[in-house]
């Protein structure tokens, strides 16, 4: 989850050997007592050095192979599968796309440029990228692997979370990328992690209309039931506020 | 150091009572200020100095401690149907105000009644403890007196527990929730009255602890409910947002 400072420390002084803490936090826009507090701690969070790494031109994905943790984020990995792709399109531009198709709207004349797709990760896009690799087992390999309770894992999906550590054990427990799954969680960008630019695009494209039909199908109930559920607490709230408060 | 915490609770409840004025004034659940204006008055009577004046003045015959009771049996009542109502405990609720809870109600009022009116009362003593000391006859009768007295604010308390503890681990705001624990710790504190007759004597300031537990732990409850919708109130959509994803 975090990085030792030690290890932070000699990363740092191979990045920028002659700049100060001051300088570091003033460049990478990190706040001086945040970074102050990892270290003290010594505790350093994955995300200090995303960002330090962005600021001085460096490939995050690369910043955090330095680290033992995530020494195999450097070597050649495997290009996301459709399936990954696809899961980092948000519900609302999957739903565009459906009705773009010409099957939705026989009458209309296909050839506008489709709208661009808004860039990873949206809304579930943690979750929708778990389900995308999840071959059954993955959950229970991740918390083999790791030592994290499938509940506290399921709980982490749920919100739209996952710890660096577990979003690269979990690509490695599904056998892809292992940096999809930081595209995934938004510690990266796409392009950081090597996906090719338009890959998302091109994966969208090539599903069939039936197929993007049950997977917008299969967003929307899935955002039907969240919303329901928010409905739910809302409205049992709401009675508690008119009796009690 | 009893003494503290009598006063100390009674300020507590004397505070929210006057906050609640306002909103009463208003017209916003009055009922609640009603509840916070009992406890007041409830605590105030169960303290020596305020008791031996209102006691004076009923003819120094302990009627003051009937009156506590039957104050204590209405501010659990409202306690009751509010709380059963706001955190939907339908079941509850019946068992509440349905036959069975009338039937419980009546039968303890009588018996307490009744038993109160075996005693040789005169005597003005807060919580009857000379009129007790009199003769082995009082003593008996005032521990039945006081059982009597204890066992409808436990049988509520009991009916209100399971819906408490199922919201505790619930979605609703953690203020809520943190409410629900206090009023659920309140409702174990107040079951935990039933078993007074067997402590043993040189425990008695753990009654009293309990007692000041449970009246605290309900009346902290209710006003942090109160606090939460207020909190809500002032971000108004907040919790609103996610809905409208």
């Amino acid at each position: 989850m975090t990085l030792p400072a030690k290890a932070f420390q000699r990363w740092l002084q191979g990045v920028a050997p002659e700049a100060s803490t001051a300088d570091v936090c003033r460049i990478s826009g990190i706040k001086r007592t945040t970074l102050a507090q990892q270290l003290v701690r010594g505790k350093v969070s994955v995300t200090t050095v995303v960002s330090i790494s962005r600021a001085y031109g460096i490939n995050p994905v690369a910043a955090l192979a330095d680290f033992e943790a995530y020494r195999q984020l450097a070597d050649p990995q495997p290009p996301p599968t459709r399936c990954e792709l696809v899961s980092q399109i948000s519900t609302a531009d999957l739903l565009e796309a459906v009705l773009a198709r010409p099957a939705m709207d026989p009458g209309s004349e296909a050839g506008d440029v489709p709208p661009a797709l808004s860039p990873a990760p949206h809304a579930t896009s943690v979750k929708n990228w778990v389900d995308a690799i999840d071959d059954g087992e993955v959950r229970h390999r991740v918390s083999a692997a790791t030592g994290i309770a499938p509940q506290n894992y399921s709980a982490q999906l749920t919100a739209n979370r996952l710890t660096a550590e577990l979003a690269v054990a979990t690509a490695r427990a599904a056998g892809v990328g292992l940096a999809d799954g930081l595209v995934a969680t938004g510690l990266v960008t796409e392009r950081e992690a090597g996906w090719a630019p338009g890959a998302r695009r091109a994966a969208l494209d090539s599903l069939s209309d039936g197929d993007l039909a049950v997977l917008a199908g299969d967003r929307l109930q899935a955002l039907g039931k969240v919303l329901r559920r928010q409905e739910q607490d809302q409205a049992q709230t709401e009675k508690i506020w008119e009796n009690l408060g | 150091m009893i003494e503290i915490l009598q006063w100390s609770t009674l300020a507590t409840c004397g505070l929210i009572a006057a906050a609640r004025v306002p909103s009463a004034i208003r017209g916003e659940n009055r009922s609640l200020f009603y509840i916070f204006a009992l406890m007041t008055v409830a605590i105030l009577l169960s303290i020596e100095a305020p008791y031996l004046v209102v006691d004076a003045a009923l003819g120094g015959v302990n009627l003051a401690n009937l009156l506590l009771r039957f104050i204590i049996f209405a501010a659990i009542y409202f306690v009751g149907i509010r709380v059963t109502r706001g955190f939907g405990a339908d079941h509850a609720y019946r068992l509440i105000t349905g036959k069975t809870g009338m039937a419980v109600l009546l039968v303890i009022s009588l018996v307490m009644v009744g038993v109160f009116f075996l005693i040789d009362t005169s005597g003005s003593s807060a919580g009857l403890s000379a009129v007790s000391g009199k003769s082995e006859r009082n003593f008996v009768l005032v521990e039945y007196y006081g059982a009597a007295g204890r066992a409808y604010p436990s049988y509520v308390s009991l009916v209100l527990l399971p819906a408490m503890v199922r919201a505790v681990g619930s979605r609703l705001p953690v203020l809520v929730r943190l409410a629900a624990g206090l009023l659920a710790v309140g409702g174990v504190a107040i079951a935990l009255t039933l078993l007074f007759p067997v402590v043993p004597p040189e425990w008695g300031a753990v009654e009293f602890i309990i007692n000041y537990t449970a009246v605290l732990c309900f009346v902290v409850g209710l006003a942090l409910i109160w606090a939460a919708r207020v909190r809500s109130r002032r971000r108004p959509g907040a919790p609103k947002t996610s809905t409208e994803m």
